[in-house]
């Protein structure tokens, strides 16, 4: 091989140039791949989809002072290509070229400073595609915590690919890589005698054993197995046989209480901010169907779920700051044992968390979980951990329950938190071991990163990415539910006309709730709750909304819409009886059925696109929402039976 | 059963292999071989945990598994069965 400087490259436009080149940054998880993302773009970045699978990636491009613009993907990091998970096995895929669609032109190939030995044995897989590439390399600025010595000019003269120490938290190494990508892309001969990192044999062990010597050669020093000081200590507490789990508990109650107490007041704003252009838009032209359409079905169906946009950004943000320090990892490493007996997995417990929030962001979590079959069971029991769309509901149905006794009501929700988690490991544990006929668990070997101190900025642009992307993906099928329960339970026959607006029980809610009288009956309550029910498919707390619509609730003030509502409640009776529909019996009943049932549209289309399969999705929304109905009415029956109305 | 206490006459020690899941935390063992489901295996290689390499147990979780080791500079969270399969001198 040739071995001209080359540096006197013509500035013509090469072919490559015109069009835009696509970069992938490739390596194993936590070698600093979003932080370079980051610099990269300059924070210009959003999650795509890939196509055909859902796991999600980071596009973003270049930014203008680092010469042609250049498309820059974030493929997910890859472990080991043996047992992958799906984000693994989509990495390998696009590294491998046998992606149909996502097709990079050049890699940037991210190593860990203080872990050469493992990320260069992975990067044999990459070097070995024959595609230009440049390793950056990261994390430098960790060397003196350790004893590892390297040299980066040598480094690259001994693998034969460039080598570039980088510092993207600081920008540093950034032009430097970028022209040396420029270089590469451009077809430049590289001045290396040969590519020693694409020789690299494929088998593990032996591929080890070279990536030793080259470093040998290189002249890096390598003898450093500890970690480093202050990783050290601090796993010292948090993995510490007393300590460790008072720190988890610690953590997961600020994160709790972050999402809770924290988002309420953005959520108020955010409900409020609706509700005045709601209010504006209908005082334009009052009486005009299609104004209340737009301003009752489709703003305020987005404003039911944009309320939870604050606390999903918040649980996002703290998931990627817990993520970035690398303490995440160690919170799976303590709960494993109790997770992996349920036929769960360690990770499990990032989504589980999740569902405290919402099940939608949840399930996308689960995609760190390696094995389908933990996958499965994980996506499985998310529904039954209690979302915060069920929170309205159940501070209305307590309210109901235990009038003027908040100490009472705090405790027994407190309760329905708690039981949610228990009833979910019960849950996993039987269907894991009747039907997934679990015996061992899947292979744990979970990588601790050494804790750095995270960057705000990355962590709020990935927080931006994440959630907006989920706002698209959650938006469009809400609104167009409630879209459609707004013209059923506003549009009805009378006298064989469609009329609009009709009387709400003569509307086609109405006569499907008429339908569902019978099957209303044994939960002890009619069908006008049952109407609630039907429309909480869109979301939860759409519940309580609509049950303020069938129980003609009119009042604009929101504080006063739940006291009107729990009013007409208190002395609402069957038709035509003067027997009493909310009662305690029946009320526990309706807990109980919000606890099981699967009430959630988004939920069941985004586990039907992540494990591509409607069969699941289906026999998910059956199950739980049957449970949550056999159980209701064996609840209000057995009170009954006991005598307790 | 301390060694100090055991004065007997010794005509060679060789060193016999065991578990990973079995030896104390913060001493260094050296692999000798993985012994366990092919493709977990496999992964491990593939991991860097190879035989030849120094392995470290640093920390057992509170709950007593998993337990968490120091291979090739990274740390790993590796469950007792599967620790099991790593057998070291």
């Amino acid at each position: 091989m040739s071995c001209h400087p080359s540096d006197t490259e013509p500035s013509s436009l090469s072919p490559a140039a015109v069009k835009e080149q696509s970069v992938a940054l490739v390596g194993m998880p936590n070698a600093g791949k979003t932080t370079l993302m980051n610099a990269l773009t300059g924070g210009n970045f959003k999650t795509a989809n890939y196509p055909g699978v859902t796991v999600s990636l980071l596009r973003g491009r270049t930014r203008p002072e680092f010469g042609a613009s250049r498309n820059l993907i974030d493929l997910p990091g890859v472990h080991s290509v043996i047992s992958p998970s799906p984000e693994e096995e989509l990495a390998v895929q696009v590294i491998e070229g046998k992606h149909a669609k996502v097709k990079p032109d050049a890699f940037v190939l991210v190593v860990d400073a203080t872990q050469l030995e493992r990320h260069l044995k992975f990067a044999g897989l990459v070097a070995r595609q024959k595609k230009p590439t440049v390793v950056a390399l990261t994390m430098m600025d960790l060397l003196p915590r350790t004893r590892i010595v390297i040299d980066p000019a040598r480094l690259a003269e001994t693998l034969g690919v460039p080598v570039i120490p980088v510092d993207p938290r600081t920008g540093k190494g950034m032009e430097d890589l970028i022209g040396e990508l420029d270089l590469v892309t451009q077809g430049a001969s590289l001045p290396y005698t040969s590519n020693a990192l694409a020789e690299l044999p494929r088998e593990p062990v032996a591929a080890f054993m070279q990536v030793r010597n080259l470093l040998k050669q290189s002249g890096s020093v390598m003898h450093s197995n500890e970690a480093d000081s202050v990783t050290a200590k601090i796993d010292g507490i948090v993995l510490h046989k007393y300590l460790g789990f008072p720190v988890f508990f610690l953590v997961l109650v600020s994160l709790f209480a972050a999402i809770f107490w924290a988002a309420q007041p953005f959520m108020d704003a955010v409900d409020a901010g609706f509700g005045f252009v709601g209010d504006l838009l209908t005082s334009v032209a009052p009486n005009s169907v299609i104004v209340r359409f737009l301003a009752e079905g489709v703003i305020g169906g987005v404003g039911v779920v944009a309320v939870f946009f604050p606390q999903i950004m918040i649980l996002f943000f703290l998931m990627t700051l817990l993520e970035d320090s690398g303490y995440l990892a160690r919170g799976a490493t303590l709960v494993d044992r109790p997770l992996s007996y349920l036929g769960l997995h360690g990770r499990s417990f990032v989504p589980m968390l999740s569902g405290f929030a919402c099940a939608i962001p949840a399930v996308f979590a689960a995609r760190s979980i390696p094995a389908r079959r933990e996958r499965l069971l994980t996506i499985w029991i998310l529904p039954l951990m209690s979302c915060s769309a069920r929170l309205p509901v159940y501070s209305l149905l307590l309210a109901a329950l235990l009038p003027a006794a908040a100490l009472k009501a705090g405790l027994s929700l407190a309760t329905i938190y708690i039981s949610s988690l228990l009833v979910g490991a019960l849950v996993a544990g039987l269907a894991a071991r009747v039907f997934l006929k679990y015996r061992t668990p899947s292979l744990l070997a979970m990588e601790l990163p050494a804790y750095r101190v995270p960057r705000m900025k990355p962590i709020l642009k990935m927080t931006w990415a994440r959630g907006s992307s989920y706002l698209q993906r959650a938006a469009v099928p809400i609104m167009i539910v409630s879209a459609v329960l707004w013209l059923v339970s506003n549009f009805g026959t009378t006298a064989d006309r469609i009329i609009a607006p009709t009387p709400k029980d003569q509307s086609f809610a109405a006569a499907l709730g008429h339908q569902m009288e019978p099957a209303m009956h044994p939960m002890g309550v009619d069908w006008r709750v049952g109407v609630g029910l039907i429309s909480a498919f869109a979301a939860r707390e759409v519940f309580v909304s609509s049950m303020a619509i069938v129980f003609h609730v009119e009042s604009a003030d929101e504080g006063t819409q739940q006291e009107g509502l729990l009013q007409q409640m208190r002395t609402a009776t069957f038709p035509g009886t003067s027997q009493l529909i909310f009662t305690p019996s029946s009320i526990v009943g309706l807990i109980v059925f919000f606890f099981f049932s699967l009430q959630c549209f988004s939920t069941v289309a985004v586990v039907r696109k992540e494990m591509n399969s409607w069969k699941l999705a289906g026999l998910q929304l059956l199950f739980y929402t049957g449970l949550g109905y056999a159980l209701s009415v064996i609840t209000v029956q057995s009170l009954r039976a006991f005598g307790i109305a | 059963m301390k060694a100090e206490n055991d004065n007997r006459f010794h005509l060679e020690q060789l060193p016999v292999a065991k578990p990973l899941s079995l030896v104390p935390l913060a001493s260094t063992f050296r692999i000798e071989r993985l012994d366990g489901p092919v493709q977990d295996c496999n992964r491990l290689l593939d991991l860097g945990v190879t035989p030849g390499e120094d392995v470290v147990v640093t920390h057992t979780a509170p709950l007593g598994d998993p337990l968490v080791i120091r291979i090739r500079g990274a740390s790993l969270a590796l469950r007792k069965r599967e620790a099991a399969w790593i057998w070291v001198v």
